[in-house]
């Protein structure tokens, strides 16, 4: 540098640079000293703003609590203003905006932190939520695979299955069984081995159509604990649901008599295992006898529809009962039967069931008994 | 005796060592700035708490401004307002000399007036502290004028680029509102002094940008005609704002000198009742910046903070209190971006984005109308939210903002600002020309002014004899205007031969300066009736010369036995 001195020797500017040199150090060191003074005051401040913040939060929190949503909004932005990496303040103030139902905002708010950390689990979730909540089928799906995804720690498997379950759990609402079945399966491999997963799991798959794994979830909760009264009525409906009419009446015996949701179910249970013609290992008096006791019934059944709604018989129905009575009479004629004449026995009460239902409504236990042997069969008129 | 490589040796070694004074004057700038920026929260915190009663935010503004007001007018009379303008006229007509109170000064109120609630800036001030340490390290170290000089941009650059954590805006703006030269050879140091400050300040504060902003974009090409309409708006407010600032500070100032202390107060007193009504227009307030960024605000609430902040600036500003207008910009813009947002997503025919992109551009719109920096501004937003999806609507509606102020406003808020205080800044135009044939060269130096005391008569009497077309009122260091013949003569006709020629005269007259080049000075001759005083540009009353007709004959005679 040139020095104040205006001087066209080159050595006293050499002089004056050596000078300036030494000055320029003590500088240096006043900006070292400085730097460390403004770093520890900057320090202090930092965390008068961080306790501020979380004074704020708490206070958001109490008045989310007392429903006061809008102050609560308040508190939390000014906590998160004054401490911009705490996900909790964050993540309260976005749950704060979506309780408020102020949607776009609480997206908003996640998106931004989203852009940084877009592997959170914690803001993928929430954002699923909210897109939920918009009614955003495919961001919410694309949110909470994201959460799933995302890098969790092995400690945290728990927390990652409650996710996979909350988006099972959308998934049924929004009619995608089949993406929830798949989601189930993969639940099921990290699912711990105790009842209440099971359970929960057993009545998810209820709920998406999978009777069968549904079914060995109930199966594998009555190993772990065989009297498990939920689980009796789960395995027993969902072997009812697929058929398995001998099982679900098995497991529904189990329900203590008490439990009003199991009456019904076993007693259709149990009408449909003893009247089905076409069952296995039933010999052919047997087989000859239910057709025999079906076909009566369902005379009976169509003679009381008849008298109760006073109807005049119709030329269908008038059909009908012509076709019962010289089934029964062929019944009378030949003891043995063919697969053929049982099969169209079957078609028969499934035609007459028809009808009748549909002129009389209600219908007993036997009545659906016999609604569900026609189906198991595949009637005709199915 | 040494030869001419080592007088090349010592000239390199000269520019190694201004630049490693740029990098310590950069850190020193950047640490003022932290500091500044610290010690204004601690303030506002000791001073309001978290959560203020309305007693509180009532009395603390008239107090503090009190204290502030007395502060300003005994000891630091040069640190109200900005800081900007002040550092301006210090590099372009002080030669960079700065004295070290100013920024003691400029810390201390600033400090006092935004932690008290004042709604002002604080990178205004950060720039002034910047740029006074700058000059202060420069005298201390011997340094040759043009050096010290020199450095006054350089410590601008680094305390904006710290207060703003924006290291390539500040040192557009030192270039482009400082140095007014896109070119300047100051560059390298700047940029220097610029990032060394951020470094420091982000080794402090941690890498976190101004606002949290979400990525937005443009969501449809016809959005741009959206964003064009907020750059007209946000030019319109600029101009309220610029318009209504200046025409209430000039009102001020036209007030006794004595007054100040007490205009301080009654700003002080009307802004404690505006934090009363509305507590969000306190201090800085990027904290609603942010929330209107991010989608926060209601529609009306951000239309009413739009406004009150506009009028809370101008009281803040127009009675003298210490802080700068960059930050209030921000928060104006953000808050008639956001509620034209949300206007534009109500009634748009096309998808828009969300009020925050608006709020966003609404920043840059006011910035570039204000403080008529665009390239500064575009660059700002940029750093500051760290998010170029939005650059193209900044761009648009910055240009828009930028031409209806400057259509309707010519001289910037800051030029305008010190024009009231007497100081006239040069024009890049004149900066250029300056070195052909000035004002300097032709104006006659030997001035007789007539004395304001005089009555219409006695000044009739005194230049009766005397063949000018008129004549200076005042004295060499206090012109009051200029008086032609027909005019006292026609004072004398309609009974004011009486009346004190000072109360007379038009204080508003057709002046240069030193520095103008000769067409400008013969432009204004033409207009100045005969007589035009050359002033100083450091106090436009202060009468350095004069240039008549007949003095620009005897220049060009001079010259002619010259050559």
């Amino acid at each position: 540098m040139v020095s104040a001195v205006s001087s066209d020797n080159s050595a006293d500017r050499a002089a004056l640079i050596h000078r300036e040199v030494i000055q320029l150090a003590v500088l240096v060191f006043i900006a070292v000293g400085a730097f460390f003074v403004t770093k520890a005051v900057a320090a202090n401040n930092r965390n008068l703003s961080m306790r501020n913040a979380d004074e704020w939060y708490q206070r958001g929190e109490q008045l989310a609590e007392a429903g006061r949503l809008d102050q609560a909004v308040d508190a939390f932005r000014r906590a998160m203003v004054r401490n911009r990496t705490n996900r909790t303040y964050l993540l309260a103030l976005s749950r704060a905006l979506a309780q408020k139902r102020d949607y776009e905002s609480a997206r908003t708010v996640l998106l931004t932190v989203r852009a940084s950390e877009p592997e959170d689990a914690e803001v993928n979730l929430e954002l699923a939520r909210v897109s939920a909540a918009r009614q955003d089928v495919t961001e919410a799906l694309r949110f909470f695979r994201d959460a799933l995804y995302a890098p969790w720690r092995p400690d945290q498997g728990e927390r990652r299955r409650a996710i996979r379950l909350e988006l099972i759990r959308f998934l049924l609402t929004h009619d995608q069984a089949s993406r929830a079945q798949a989601e189930l399966v993969a639940a099921s491999v990290d699912s711990p081995d105790d009842v209440a997963h099971h359970l929960e799991l057993a009545d998810l798959f209820n709920q998406a159509g999978d009777g069968h794994n549904a079914l060995a979830h109930f199966q594998r909760v009555l190993r772990l604990a065989p009297e498990n009264v939920a689980a009796l009525l789960g395995a027993g409906r969902a072997a009812f649901d697929l058929g398995e009419y001998p099982l679900a009446r098995r497991y529904l015996r189990e329900v203590p008599s008490d439990v009003d949701a199991a009456r019904e179910i076993r007693e259709v249970a149990d009408q449909v295992v003893s009247r089905d013609p076409i069952a296995g290992r039933i010999g052919a008096r047997e087989r000859h006898r239910r057709l025999e006791a079906n076909l009566t019934y369902l005379q009976q059944r169509l003679v009381d529809c008849n008298a109760q709604h006073g109807q005049s018989v119709s030329g269908g129905r008038y059909a009908l009962q012509n076709d019962l009575q010289s089934f029964r009479e062929r019944l009378r004629r030949s003891p043995t039967l063919d697969q053929d004449t049982i099969e169209a026995g079957v078609d028969l009460i499934d035609r007459t069931e028809r009808d009748a239902i549909a002129s009389c409504g209600s219908s007993t236990a036997v009545d659906r008994a016999l609604v569900l042997i026609a189906k198991q069969h595949g009637a005709a008129s199915q | 005796v040494t030869t001419p490589e080592t007088a090349r040796q010592l000239r390199l070694r000269e520019h190694q060592l201004f630049l490693i004074l740029s990098i310590v004057v950069g850190v020193l700038a950047g640490l003022s700035a932290v500091l500044f920026t610290v010690a204004i929260e601690q303030a506002s915190y000791r001073l309001f708490g978290l959560a203020p009663s309305r007693a509180r935010l009532f009395a603390v503004p008239p107090i503090l401004s009190l204290v502030t007001g007395v502060l300003l007018a005994r000891f630091f009379p040069d640190v109200r307002g900005s800081g900007v303008p002040q550092t301006e006229a210090a590099y372009r007509l002080e030669g960079g000399a700065i004295p070290g109170r100013v920024p003691i000064g400029k810390f201390i109120t600033g400090v006092l007036c935004i932690g008290s609630g004042h709604s002002m800036g604080r990178e205004g001030p950060s720039v002034q502290i910047g740029a006074g340490l700058a000059s202060v390290v420069g005298r201390w170290l011997r340094l040759p004028p043009r050096r010290i000089r020199e450095l006054v941009p350089v410590g601008a650059a680094g305390a904006l680029a710290a207060a703003f954590n924006t290291p390539v805006a500040a040192v557009l703006f030192a270039l482009e509102e400082i140095i007014g030269d896109m070119n300047a050879a100051l560059l390298g140091s700047a940029v220097v002094a610029s990032v060394a400050s951020v470094i420091v300040e982000r080794s402090i504060l941690g890498n976190e940008p101004l606002f949290h902003v979400p990525a937005y974009r443009l969501v449809h090409p016809a959005e741009l005609l959206a964003y064009a309409a907020l750059g007209v708006i946000g030019g319109l407010i600029s101009l309220l704002f610029t318009k209504v600032l200046l025409g209430l500070r000039a009102l001020c100032l036209r007030l006794p000198s004595r007054s100040r202390i007490l205009q301080s107060a009654v700003g002080g007193l009307i802004i404690g009742a505006l934090l009363v009504f509305n507590p969000a227009v306190m201090g800085v307030g990027y904290e609603y910046v942010d929330q209107a960024l991010n989608g926060g605000l209601l529609l009306k609430t951000m239309v009413l903070l739009c406004f009150l902040k506009l009028g809370a600036t101008i009281v803040s500003y127009v009675s003298g209190n210490a802080g700068g207008i960059f930050a209030p910009s921000l928060y104006i813009g953000a808050m008639a971006g956001g509620a034209a947002g949300m206007i534009v997503r109500q009634v748009a025919p096309f998808p828009t984005a969300d009020p925050g992109a608006y709020a966003l551009v609404g920043m840059g719109t006011l910035f570039a109308g204000i403080i008529r920096a665009p390239m500064t501004s575009v660059f700002m937003i940029f750093e500051i939210t760290q998010d170029y999806q939005i650059l193209v609507p900044l761009m648009v509606a910055n240009m828009l903002s930028f031409v209806i102020s400057r259509r309707y406003q010519p001289v910037s808020v800051y030029h305008a600002l010190l024009h009231q205080d007497g100081i006239h800044l040069p024009l890049p135009g004149t900066q250029a020309a300056a070195s052909g044939r000035t004002a300097r060269q032709i104006m006659r130096t030997r001035i007789l002014p007539i004395s304001p005391e005089l009555s219409t008569e006695q000044a009739w009497q005194q230049i009766v004899d005397r063949d000018e077309p008129g004549y200076l009122v005042g004295t060499a260091d206090h012109l009051f205007g200029v008086v032609t013949r027909e005019q006292l003569a026609e004072w004398r006709t309609i009974g004011k031969s009486t009346d004190r020629i000072g109360s007379l005269v038009n204080r508003h007259f057709v002046h240069v300066h030193p520095d103008h080049p000769l067409d400008i000075v013969l432009d204004r001759l033409s207009e100045a009736r005969g007589v035009l005083p050359v002033v100083s540009r450091a106090d436009a009353t202060r009468v350095e010369g004069v240039v008549t007709a007949d003095s620009l004959l005897a220049a060009r005679a001079n010259r002619s036995a010259d050559a």
